[in-house]
């Protein structure tokens, strides 16, 4: 594993958030947007659900709208091409630009922590369950992200593919709702998206709905498996 | 030393990109030149790893490129064709970037990074970004991750497409000053007889020739160029789109042209020619 390119990417990508701050504000645009209108449809109700499930969904946004950015360094920047040659692996690649996208969300991560003490719903349990389960729908969705943008062949589709995978990773599930709202049939298909058992967990952990353990080992082979699909299918070296 | 040994490598829609090529190259700097298509980067792309061959064997420094690809990484370095560094990086993190992208440590990568920087000449734009710079600058950064990175080998493919001349001149400078090996591709003949000590033709998937330049241009001693709208009689004329062009004796040279007949020197172009290859430009 080439360590120093996952370390130096990531220091000196989050050197660029001088110039590219705005991604920064975006990335809060839209989970705290649905937090507004559901706190207000609820009359404060979901209120609790929403700051659970808003967090996942800006780490799953995050991994997932990377297509768009991976698909540009590839196609645009033939950057993929260029560390290829080098000591890097896909894999290398693939977690560098992961933690490097992280970096992007960590004022939108505080804050929803912040909220979460406001709202008196943060413990030192539920927040280092919040952070286990954001560190594997991470993985699963910047795992999908990767891997779709090495199936593509141009990148005229990856921004239009990186907002609709983004939108059903987070509106889908019940991010924003409690999971028991939804028909089970329906949660059993949903449970493919990663968001969704990682959402179900939350609610379990944070107390706010009844505990399901069984998603734990869903969401640890759906992680696992996405990654495999990552690792094994992603096209690094041409045929 | 590079060899390389009845390559071929159809894609998958039946397209013959290389038909069988061999050659070996042991000189410091070998362009590889031919028009559009005629392989030369899917050459490149087998040799620096990126594309696997259809059959036929490649080494480099004695590593073959498909069983040892992790090894001819190690000692090589390929620029691609249209990479482009990320607008929104200085040259200097850019080039630090690269060098830990091939294994060292960033804080060491610094003063690296900065030295070749300032051997292609952007130390006074080191702090600018990337999307602030002009075309030939952007191309110096990516000349700047070859040079800093020290490899045995270098692939360049057409480091200089689309340059302005003086850019292109900067660019030839900060090749020459490359330490390793270097295999350029280019379709500007001119490139290829500034920088290279070897030149390999290709045309249609195949080496047509291989040599110094005074080698390939051997046969062309004591002549020049006549471009001519009219056929010269008693020579043999070759049509490149609507001129003739024909080889005369350098002294006999002004007997034979018209007003409007150009005389120029020989190049490499006139290799191509007289092998019938039509040419761009």
């Amino acid at each position: 594993m080439n360590l120093n390119y996952i370390v130096g990417h990531v220091v000196i990508g989050a050197r660029s958030i001088k110039v590219n701050w705005p991604y920064m504000v975006s990335n809060l645009a839209f989970p705290l947007s649905l937090l507004f209108v559901v706190g207000i449809l609820s009359q404060g109700k979901l209120l609790p659900f929403a700051l659970v499930g808003g967090l996942l969904s800006i780490i799953a946004m995050n991994g997932i709208t990377a297509v768009s950015y991976l698909g540009s360094l590839k196609f645009d920047y033939i950057y993929q091409d260029l560390i290829m040659t080098t000591k890097t692996s896909k894999i290398d690649y693939m977690f560098a630009h992961l933690l490097g996208e992280l970096v992007w969300i960590i004022p939108s991560v505080v804050l929803y922590f912040v909220l979460d003490i406001i709202f008196s719903i943060l413990t030192p349990y539920t927040f280092l369950m919040t952070l286990f389960l954001g560190a594997l729908v991470s993985v699963a969705t910047y795992s999908i992200s990767f891997w779709f943008s090495g199936v593509v062949k141009n990148n005229r589709y990856t921004p239009a593919i990186g907002t609709v995978l983004g939108l059903l990773m987070i509106t889908l599930p019940p991010t924003f709702y409690p999971y028991t709202y939804l028909p089970k049939s329906a949660l059993y298909i949903l449970t493919f998206i990663p968001t969704t058992p990682a959402v179900i967990l939350a609610q379990g952990v944070f107390g706010i709905a009844p505990m399901q353990w069984y998603m734990l080992p869903v969401l640890i082979i759906e992680t696992l498996a996405y990654f495999l699909i990552a690792k094994y299918l992603t096209k690094w070296r041409e045929d | 030393m590079i060899e390389v040994n009845q390559i071929k490598k159809v894609y998958k829609d039946g397209n013959f990109a290389l038909k069988g090529v061999s050659f070996k190259i042991d000189k410091k700097i070998t362009s590889i030149i031919g028009q559009n298509g005629a392989g030369k980067t899917t050459l490149i792309r087998i040799l620096s790893t990126q594309l696997l061959p259809s059959s036929g064997k490649a080494s480099i420094n004695g590593y073959d490129v498909v069983k040892n690809p992790y090894k001819v990484r190690e000692i090589t370095v390929s620029i691609p064709q249209e990479a482009r560094p990320m607008l929104w990086y200085n040259s200097i993190d850019l080039v630090r970037m690269y060098l830990c992208a091939r294994g060292m440590n960033m804080i060491k990568a610094k003063p690296v990074a900065e030295a070749a920087i300032k051997r292609v000449g952007l130390w006074d734009s080191r702090y600018k970004l990337a999307g602030d710079l002009s075309g030939g600058q952007k191309r110096k950064i990516l000349v700047a991750m070859a040079l800093a990175s020290d490899a045995d080998v270098i692939f360049l493919d057409e480091p200089t497409t689309g340059l302005d001349p003086l850019s292109r001149i900067e660019v030839w400078s900060a090749i020459k000053a490359i330490k390793g090996q270097v295999i350029l591709t280019t379709h500007y003949m001119e490139e290829a007889q500034a920088l290279s000590d070897d030149v390999i033709m290709m045309e249609k998937g195949k080496v047509i020739s291989q040599g110094s330049v005074g080698e390939l241009l051997k046969s062309f001693y004591g002549l020049v160029r006549v471009e001519s709208k009219r056929r010269i009689k008693g020579r043999t004329s070759y049509k490149v789109g609507n001129t003739w062009i024909s080889y005369v004796e350098k002294k006999k040279a002004e007997s034979f042209v018209l007003k409007d007949d150009i005389i120029k020197p020989i190049s490499l172009d006139d290799i191509f020619i007289k092998k019938g290859v039509n040419l761009e430009s």
